[in-house]
């Protein structure tokens, strides 16, 4: 079977995904359930990209039947992506600004403590 | 050294007494004051609380947070967190300390499940549904996951990394613990709702919005 270049990159790419998952649970940073999902996940992308008629099977369950309705899900899982990734900046965000609230509101009581102290 | 936190926004009738009762069983009590836009910092300062103020309301679990970190600084080996509204009470403190002195936990959860009290059907809807939502993301069941009144051993107290700034930390608790493997003891406490800590609990909307939260962050991390 001759491979295009499409199905040689996604299930690289894929596999690269699930080795980091792995690696981040390892270092005890995500749980074994998530990794399990994301191993999923990114298994599917990967299968789907290296036999193309498992998304067939896939088709069934979701309708998806032609190329408009396919291009369309993209796009919507593109769009999905992005304010996923928007999330993640403004989760990222709100840490930061806890993290120097924090921050100020310790060394304004250190500073408290220095002062009381002499 | 025994610490206990408090973390507080818009206390001040009720945090003056939980500190009071909180400093006959520890040697410090420390109160987080969230952006409180009352007397809550004054008042626990005259109980004999330390205070350190936010600038700006971050939310339950980033004062906790900051709770825990001046703890590390102060050099405390265990640290207790209560609610500042009186919920509970800080004559059990002592149960929570127990199991740490003896060396068998590493993290102590309250149980308001096992003790026979008054607490409203929503209530316990509202923790059924936080104790599902904790088991799914962090593989481990507690009984009573969204209690505040907690108690860290010294392990637990140097590890303790929570990034969740609102109600979503206490889940973030059991994920750390089952992560960082510590030992676990439940203590079964009683729980006191009065109007008044009714209606500063969480409403419906706030409830579905923390299991969002959770469900997504979970994720991110």
């Amino acid at each position: 079977m001759p491979l295009t270049p499409y199905q040689i990159v996604v299930p690289i790419v894929c596999i690269i995904l699930i080795v980091y998952a792995w690696n981040l649970a390892l270092r005890k940073k995500k749980t074994i359930l998530e990794t399990l999902f994301w191993t999923m996940f990114w298994g599917l992308i990967a299968v789907i990209a290296f036999w193309p008629h498992v998304a067939s099977y896939l088709s069934v369950l979701t309708g998806i039947a032609d190329q408009e309705n396919a291009a369309s899900v993209t796009f919507i899982g593109i769009l999905f992506f992005m304010v996923f990734y928007l999330i993640m900046r403004l989760e990222e965000l709100e840490q930061r600004h806890a993290k120097l609230v924090r921050e100020v509101a310790l060394q304004r009581n250190d500073h408290h403590e220095n002062n009381s102290s002499h | 050294m025994i610490i206990v936190i408090i973390p507080a926004f818009n206390e001040g009738k009720r945090v003056g007494d939980v500190v009071q009762s909180s400093l006959a069983h520890c040697d410090r009590v420390i109160v987080v004051d969230d952006g409180s836009t009352d007397d809550t910092a004054a008042v626990a300062r005259r109980a004999g609380a330390e205070v350190i103020s936010h600038s700006q309301n971050l939310g339950a679990g980033a004062a906790t947070m900051t709770g825990i970190e001046a703890a590390r600084r102060m050099r405390a080996s265990v640290a207790v967190t209560i609610d500042a509204d009186g919920q509970h009470s800080a004559e059990e403190i002592p149960l929570f300390l127990a199991p740490i002195k003896e060396g068998r936990a590493d993290i102590v959860f309250a149980n308001r499940f096992s003790r026979k009290n008054v607490i409203p059907l929503i209530r316990r809807l509202y923790n059924a549904v936080g104790n599902l939502i904790t088991f799914l993301v962090s593989g481990l069941w507690v009984n009573d996951s969204q209690c505040g009144f907690k108690a860290f051993g010294p392990i637990a107290l140097q590890d303790l990394d929570i990034r969740m700034s609102g109600f979503e930390f206490c889940t973030e608790i059991v994920r750390e613990a089952r992560q960082h493997r510590w030992r676990i003891i439940e203590v079964p406490t009683k729980v006191v709702y009065s109007e008044y800590t009714l209606a500063k609990g969480q409403s419906f909307a706030n409830g579905v919005k923390t299991a969002l939260k959770i469900l997504l962050r979970s994720f991110l991390r």
